[in-house]
């Protein structure tokens, strides 16, 4: 369902692109000014009907209201369900330009490889003559821990991830709003972590502290940290980072505290490897030659994009997603239909002689259809647009998104295309569930009606 | 020379099919009416009154013949074409005034306006015209549930006027008032045929309403006995085959007697 998010497309790319913001702001509003015109103009011209379809839906005000209320909630769980889809699809998508290569173990999951592997990876294992370098890279190696080893709780963990802090603002997605202040503190200061804003709540600590964890994962690798930022609002808001360096030297100094032994995760604690390139041909190449290595053999590499791996990630989930798609949005789009189908029926049996009036009058048979199907289309897309301009104020304005604690994913959030799919559901809907009804309206015999009445 | 008729009825039939069976309700009918005469139609139920003027109305097409209203041949118009012809031509009141409850009475009068090429400001002082010509300039903002039964009736022959139409069809106009709001109502269609010259059409089952009317036709069993306007009196029935063989065809056994 990418397609269903074009206007968040557009500001993402706007904000990747701000060089070509002006021709992208022109495009916007050239095509929103036509779209406006249109609108207005078929308003215009027909408004002398508008009164009349507004005026007939306040005919039953409480069949009206409770047909709009039950588009309303519809419509809710419909922007839901595609948002929630559309996110999906969204970091699924496969980019053909400023791709972002995933490097991890081949044959395991969770991917586990030596640390030794890094300095050449971060390099696209590049060691002839026009070879592909990245255009920049990134390790992750995952540290997790609580700070209160008696009584563990999910408020008191931390989950971190150990990097390079001078990739942060350069590699991270949605971190180049970072305070470059508290980037450079994690520069200068091994110890230090950076640490979302709600799990510093959650833990009940703030910037400037210093904290214990007790690792869960480096058993015995217990870290002291100190906190030196936190991030800006949005999806790390319950992530941390910590300086690779630190983790790499706690291993390193493993030994000497346990007879020579190696920590049994020493050569297991690279999880994760970016790389940046710039399109697809690049990827293809780079991939070949790490994964055409022999630096890399045990254990074996595999080289993705992001969106191939987040979808390798999500492929438990397949048929739940099949089901959400193709079953639940086609099932809440016939309710819908049906709901509006019964209020426009009921609405067109009562008002048969008005309508015969209608056609006495001079109207034809194709202006009361019309005037039918733009009670049915205002009910729908009107409750549609309001329903989705609320949600998206409550969610994404109020709440700032559903917070979603997993890492490769953004909040899940109500996109600003929410209001022309809230707006497009109800009027299909409405349409669809109106237009046999109406088709009844247009063909009233009026003599019949008449005949009937006398 | 004599005025061209307003309404010409040149040998229609009208028959409805229940299943298989053939229901004819008119039967090889001709009348005319003339130019700003006030026509009353009269019958028992089921003569065909009501069919014969929505047929002349343009709300329905006869089984066979032809139907000649201001000049043009309405019976082979199409459905899309009748109702752009009834829009300017025919203005219509109903028994039981079917107003359009959420509308004011001003927006129940612009109704047939809206399909015109009219300005906004042209509508506004035809719709007024209209109300004022029937006493109701003061109730423009009243929807039909705050008016009375003869308001309604007075909104409702407003409605039929605003177009300036070339007939006025009315059926049973009086039928669901009182005495004294249904001699308004007839005072009121006398006026507007005097004044405004309007050729009326009235199917009715009251006697007091007939009288107002400069001629009466009776119909029963789908054929007309023509009266003259006065209860009691009839005179011998006009059909193409009274005018070949010379001899009287059937008298109208309703002469004047409501049903």
């Amino acid at each position: 369902m990418g397609y269903l998010i074009p206007i968040q497309e557009l500001l993402w790319q706007m904000k990747q692109h701000p060089e070509q913001m002006s021709a992208m702001l022109v495009w916007i509003i050239a095509i929103a000014t036509v779209t406006l015109f249109l609108l207005a103009s078929a308003g215009f011209y027909y408004r002398k009907y508008v009164t009349l379809v507004f005026k007939s839906l306040r005919r039953n005000l409480l069949r009206t209201f409770l047909t709009s209320l039950a588009v309303m909630v519809l419509v809710f769980v419909l922007t839901l369900v595609v948002s929630f889809l559309a996110v999906l699809d969204f970091v699924m998508t496969e980019k053909s330009k400023d791709l972002k290569a995933i490097v991890t173990e081949r044959w395991q999951v969770p991917s586990q490889m030596p640390y030794a592997y890094a300095p050449t990876l971060e390099q696209g294992a590049a060691n002839r003559s026009g070879d592909i370098r990245p255009e920049d890279s990134m390790t992750w190696s995952f540290y997790g821990g609580t700070i209160d080893p008696e009584k563990k709780t999910r408020e008191n963990m931390v989950f971190a991830f150990a990097m390079d802090p001078r990739k942060l603002r350069s590699m991270m997605d949605d971190l180049e709003d970072l305070d470059p202040a508290a980037q450079q503190k994690l520069v200068d200061n091994k110890r230090g972590i950076l640490i979302g804003r709600e799990k510093l709540q959650s833990m009940n600590k703030r910037v400037g502290e210093r904290i214990k964890v007790t690792s869960m994962n480096y058993k015995d690798i217990d870290l002291e940290f100190d906190i030196v930022g936190t991030f800006p609002d949005g999806r790390y808001n319950n992530s941390a980072v910590m300086n690779r360096d630190y983790l790499v030297d706690a291993l390193d100094a493993y030994p000497r505290t346990h007879n020579g032994s190696k920590h049994p995760l020493a050569d297991k604690s690279l999880n994760l490897v970016w790389l940046r390139v710039p399109d697809t041909e690049a990827f293809r190449h780079m991939a070949d030659q790490i994964m055409g290595s022999s630096l890399y053999s045990s254990p074996a590499v595999k080289v993705e994009t992001a969106s191939s791996g987040i979808a390798t990630w999500i492929e438990p989930y397949r048929d739940l997603l099949w089901g959400l798609k193709w079953l639940l949005v086609p099932t809440l789009l016939i309710t819908m239909v049906l709901v509006i189908a019964n209020a426009i029926s009921i609405s067109v049996r009562e008002r048969r002689t008005e309508m015969a009036v209608l056609k006495v009058l001079g109207f034809s048979p194709g202006r009361i259809l019309a005037l039918v199907l733009g009670e049915a289309v205002l009910i729908g897309g009107g409750s549609g647009l309001v329903s989705a301009g609320l949600w998206y104020y409550l969610i994404h304005g109020v709440m700032g998104g559903i917070k979603f604690p997993i890492a490769f994913f953004p909040i899940f959030d109500i996109y600003p295309d929410a209001l022309w799919w809230g707006l497009l559901f109800g009027m299909v809907a409405a349409l669809a569930g109106s237009i046999i009804p109406a088709w009844s309206a247009r063909t009233v015999k009026v003599s019949e009606v008449f005949a009937k009445v006398a | 020379m004599a005025a061209e008729p307003i309404v010409r009825v040149l040998g229609v039939h009208k028959f409805f099919t229940r299943g298989s069976e053939q229901i004819d309700v008119l039967n090889d009918l001709h009348m005319e009416v003339a130019d700003g005469e006030f026509l009353a139609l009269m019958g028992p139920s089921g003569s065909g009154k009501t069919t014969l003027l929505n047929l002349i109305a343009g709300l329905d097409k006869p089984s066979q013949g032809d139907i000649w209203v201001g000049g043009q041949l309405i019976s082979g118009m199409t459905e899309g074409q009748l109702a752009r012809w009834r829009t300017r031509h025919v203005g219509f009141i109903f028994q039981f005034y079917h107003l359009l409850p959420v509308l004011t009475a001003y927006e129940n009068v612009e109704l047939p306006l809206l399909l015109l090429p009219l300005s906004t400001s042209e509508r506004r002082r035809q719709v007024t015209l209209a109300l004022d010509l029937v006493g109701l300039s003061d109730r423009l903002r009243h929807r039909p549930g705050q008016l009375s039964g003869g308001q309604q009736q007075r909104v409702g022959i407003a409605r039929a006027i605003v177009t300036d139409p070339t007939l006025i069809v009315a059926d049973e106009p009086t039928g669901d008032l009182d005495a004294r709001s249904a001699e308004e109502i007839l005072n009121l269609m006398g006026e507007l045929r005097r004044s405004m010259n309007k050729t009326i059409l009235m199917v009715t089952h009251d006697p007091r309403a007939a009288q107002r009317a400069q001629r009466v036709l009776h119909l029963d069993k789908g054929q007309l006995v023509e009266g003259d306007g006065h209860a009691g009196k009839s005179q011998e029935i006009w059909t193409p085959a009274s005018a070949r063989d010379g001899s009287p065809a059937m008298r109208g056994a309703v002469e004047g007697r409501p049903s």
